[in-house]
């Protein structure tokens, strides 16, 4: 049992103001997606399920040709080093991982390969949040691996509020420049975060705990659990967003990670990025 | 994560529902809590006995809890996320118990139909054995991470495909790089590029779930090149995916300690030339029948024995040193240069024609007049060069070097210094004396080399005292060979051991079959002919080992060894004679008086007969009796007998008795006999 003690910790007792917008609605599309797009649902479903093998995902993912295609492509990325090597889609499987699959099939399931539909700059953002997160994985002593596919996905409700409430959701944008103002504004209108959003659709898929805490926690600063992901939005901001103030990551990592070792994950983030964002989609 | 709606039940008795509710209420392993919303807030109304246990409220406190106090991660108006009004929800929360600490839960909340009211069923994520589990699981994991850290073997560990997740010290050190350059794909940058296709081909078969090793070049930071063994296995982690474990083996030094074993393997070790053996691979590597350009130049020093024998040893490899660096620098670039052994080199070159093979020898010569100073003394160095260009007729590499061979032979006969191309007619003799000394193999090995006996009479009173064993070949070919021919071919091949033995042991066990055939008729003894070569410290062993095989005494054999054989080494010749007199044997010089004998020595050696040359015989015909008499003044006055051979006539035989010969031996006396006559022989003539 893990208990945490927190001596003194404030017991809210009352609601927040009512949100301005039913957050019913956005909810509830996460609920339908799995109907319209089915295959990418069951990948999403059996991907994440310890008695799932190389074989039954491939046997899964063949029959959606252009997700199959997709991770084909992926898995002969640079990005894996494969060079071209991998000829069948089961060992594509084995190769990028069935968590990387399942990170697709979401990506899929969530119309997230449609960029026509995303917030400008939605996947050069995406692409710098995992290929950040995946490089500093080590150091805060996660997979790379799942570290990517949090990275991939973290945005995911902001594709979510941006699909139910584009003009709203832009002017907010517009109106907040910081990540944490943009968060805090995001409480306001829906009543909760599109990161808080994004973990609540990945817990409703069935993502473990390690891919959906870290986005609950992203602006609790006390806990280490955002931390990585926190410094990887830093990374990502850096390199994508106009006129972006730095926050020191020393700040946001507790320490963890000093800003001196960020200059060489800036450049390889930068490096990777774009050939990951065609190898994702099309 | 199917939603369900709750409905009431109608046909279920209401002493059921009471049953279950009251199960539920005492529960301590449930934990069950009801929320409703009051005024607008969602709080909890109701908890059963897991609940108090589990959140350590009393029953009045949990009462109008606010919900948010009871998961307060749940901000702001996210509490609806959890209070859907249509759906039951599954969310992992941390839950505030009274005391303030946080437990881990699963909660499932499902509405009931108003839309007002909310079960809620809390599942502790960890129980104890799970955490248990995932403590042990940790510490296996810390210490593999420990093992593989602190190895002295680099190990890399991908958790997807080409990715590395891990790469421990030992690596980082091999490579001159930090692991965070190293991770991800990072470390294929330090592969050789042309080897890193190998590796991802073997990482590829790991990933597939087999076994992977290659060899790779891998690159340092400070541009040094290192070859390493790379093995592969596969880590396959349920429900994630395949990676590999490598360890890396630097194989530079040990490669490097077998190319200098081979060097030396394959080099002499004085001149630092390529040997025999290379030589024999550089022609084979390149030899192609049927076309031509490859050509061979084989020298050999001419005046290398003398620089030995009056300036030393150490002289004489200071000049192959300086013989093999000028070879070096005439020679064109590709063209090879070995120490073939001694004072012999061959230089091998492709793309020539007879005369540039002929140009670069005379380059090589003048090259090689010049002097060198060599304990305080100019030498200047001649070599005997043989030339050889393939033909269509040759068929093997090794033909080429040997035909080169035989043209420095035919160079060196021609004089010193001189520069010869084997030509056909050379060429095919050269073969013809190859196949004849097979062939002469053979006939030893099969003891298809006969022998005749010649009888030896006493002069005084004309009875047969002894024979002579000779041998004859009669080849199914070329018929009769000649003694003349075929012995000097044993003595250049090496064969002259096998045949002297042959000789020896035939001549022995015919004397034991005569024996028995003939009784006290039998020859007395018979004479074998020994080649110089077989004049060594093995004589006298082989000569005992005969006789004891056929029961024969040592008085029945004599040895006759040729005057030129005795003066080649006089001293040692001595020895053996010594040994052979020693055992009882009697000995002879044969063919006296056609060599350059030292008198002085000829008094030493022990020897008991003079062999007068068939020569001398002959001159007696033509009135010259002056050297046959002498010889057998000689003998008489050094107390030998003598045994005049080829003797042909009545005439000769008389005027030989009358010049004191001891004994006749001729064609007119009797003619050489197979074994089996000659016991006829002298069965007849006994009577």
């Amino acid at each position: 049992m893990t208990v945490t003690f927190l001596p003194g910790a404030p017991v809210p007792t009352t609601l927040a103001a009512a949100p301005s917008f039913d957050l019913e609605a956005v909810l509830a599309s996460i609920e339908t997606m799995a109907t319209q797009k089915p295959v990418a649902a069951q990948i999403v479903s059996i991907a994440g399920s310890d008695d799932t093998d190389a074989r039954g995902l491939a046997r899964v993912l063949g029959s959606d040709a252009a997700l199959a295609g997709r991770v084909m492509k992926l898995a002969n990325s640079a990005y894996f080093g494969m060079r071209g090597r991998v000829t069948s889609l089961q060992f594509a499987v084995t190769v990028v991982g069935f968590t990387t699959v399942r990170t697709m099939a979401t990506v899929a399931l969530t119309d997230l390969d449609d960029e026509s539909r995303l917030p400008r700059d939605f996947w050069r953002m995406s692409t710098c949040v995992a290929l950040g997160a995946s490089t500093l994985a080590p150091r805060f002593g996660e997979r790379p691996q799942d570290a990517l596919c949090l990275g991939l996905l973290a945005p995911l409700g902001v594709a979510l509020l941006h699909h139910n409430d584009e003009e709203g959701y832009a002017e907010l944008s517009a109106a907040e420049p910081t990540a944490a103002g943009r968060r805090a504004a995001e409480v306001r209108r829906y009543g909760l975060h599109a990161y808080r959003l994004t973990a609540v659709a990945l817990e409703h898929w069935g993502f473990p705990p390690s891919m959906v805490t870290p986005l609950g926690a992203v602006d609790d600063l006390g806990t280490e659990d955002g931390a990585l992901l926190r410094a990887a939005l830093e990374v990502a901001a850096r390199l994508t967003v106009e006129d972006h103030e730095p926050v020191p990551v020393e700040e946001l990592t507790g320490g963890q990670l000093r800003d001196d070792a960020v200059v060489p994950v800036l450049d390889r983030v930068r490096a990777e990025a774009e050939e990951l964002r065609l190898a994702l989609l099309d | 994560m199917s939603a369900t709606t709750v409905t009431a039940e109608p046909l279920v008795p209401p002493e059921v529902v009471s049953a279950i509710f009251y199960g539920a209420a005492v529960s301590d392993t449930l934990v069950l809590l009801v929320a409703e919303l009051v005024g607008g807030t969602p709080r909890i109304t109701w908890g059963n006995e897991g609940a108090t246990q589990l959140l350590g409220y009393g029953l009045d406190d949990l009462r109008s809890l606010p919900v948010t106090s009871l998961v307060p991660t749940l901000r702001g108006g996210e509490v609806r996320l959890l209070l859907r009004r249509e759906r039951s929800v599954r969310m992992t929360l941390p839950v505030r118990t009274a005391s303030g600490a946080l437990v881990e839960a699963v909660v499932r909340c499902t509405p009931m139909p108003s839309g007002r009211t909310w079960t809620l069923r809390l599942v502790p994520a960890d129980s104890e054995s799970e955490r248990a589990l995932r403590a042990t699981a940790d510490a296996h994991e810390q210490r593999f991470a420990t093992l593989t850290e602190r190895s002295p073997v680099p190990t890399l560990l991908s958790e997807q495909g080409m990715r590395l997740a891990h790469v421990n010290d030992a690596f980082c050190s091999l490579v001159g790089l930090q692991a965070e350059q190293l991770l991800g794909t990072g470390w294929m940058a330090t592969v050789h590029p042309d080897d890193l296709d190998d590796v991802i081909e073997q990482v590829v078969v790991v990933l597939g779930g087999g076994d992977g090793e290659t060899k790779a070049r891998l690159l340092r930071t400070d541009g040094i090149e290192r070859t390493a063994v790379f093995r592969f296995s596969q880590l396959f982690t349920p429900g994630v995916g395949a990676g590999f474990v490598g360890t890396i083996e630097d194989i530079t030094d040990r490669l490097a300690f077998e190319a200098r074993l081979e060097h030396q393997a394959n080099h002499d070790p004085l001149t630092g030339l390529p040997n025999r053996t290379l030589l024999a691979e550089h022609v084979a590597a390149r030899f192609r029948p049927g076309s031509s350009g490859l050509a061979c130049l084989f020298l050999d020093l001419d005046n290398f024995k003398v620089v030995n024998d009056s300036l030393g040893h150490a002289a004489g490899d200071e000049l192959l040193v300086e013989v093999a660096a000028r070879l070096r620098a005439t020679v064109r670039p590709g063209d090879l240069v070995a120490r073939f052994g001694g004072d012999e080199f061959v230089v091998v070159c492709q793309d020539v024609d007879e005369d540039d093979a002929v140009t670069l020898a005379q380059r090589i010569g003048a090259a090689l007049a010049e002097p060198v100073r060599l304990g305080g003394v100019d030498v200047r160095s001649h070599a005997s060069v043989g030339v050889t260009v393939q033909t269509a007729e040759h068929g093997a590499a090794e033909e080429l070097i040997r035909d080169c061979h035989i043209a420095m032979y035919q160079a060196k006969a021609g004089g010193k210094g001189r520069i010869t191309v084997l030509d056909q007619r050379a060429r095919a003799e050269a073969r013809d004396k190859l196949r004849l000394v097979a062939e002469l193999r053979e006939a030893i090995e099969r003891r298809e080399i006969t022998l005749l006996y010649q009888p030896i009479f006493d002069t005084a009173d004309g009875a047969p005292v002894a024979v002579e064993s000779l041998a004859r070949w009669h080849h199914p070919v070329r018929g009769a060979i000649s003694p003349a021919v075929f012995v000097a071919l044993a003595e250049e091949s090496g064969l002259i051991g096998a045949l002297g033995l042959l000789v020896l042991d035939e001549t022995c066990r015919q004397l034991a079959e005569w024996d028995r055939v003939l009784g006290p008729a039998a020859p007395p003894r018979a004479n074998v002919n020994v080649s110089a070569l077989q004049l060594d410290e093995h004589l006298h062993g082989h000569v005992v080992a005969a006789l004891e095989r056929h029961g024969l005494p040592p008085s029945r054999l004599s040895i006759e060894i040729t005057e030129s054989a005795l003066m080649k080494d006089p001293a040692s010749a001595r020895e053996v004679l010594m040994q052979l007199r020693g055992l009882g044997v009697s000995l002879a010089i044969d063919d006296f008086g056609t060599g350059y004998s030292s008198l002085a020595y000829l008094r030493h050696l022990p020897v008991d007969v003079l062999k007068v040359d068939r020569s001398f015989v002959a001159e007696l015909a033509d009135g010259h009796t002056e050297i046959a008499s002498a010889v057998i003044a000689l003998a008489r006055s050094l107390e030998l007998t003598t045994v005049a051979e080829g003797v042909e006539t009545e005439e000769q035989a008389a005027q030989l008795a009358e010049l004191g010969a001891g004994f006749l031996q001729g064609f007119n006396l009797a003619q050489p006999m197979t074994g089996h006559r000659t016991a006829a022989w002298y069965a007849a003539h006994a009577r």
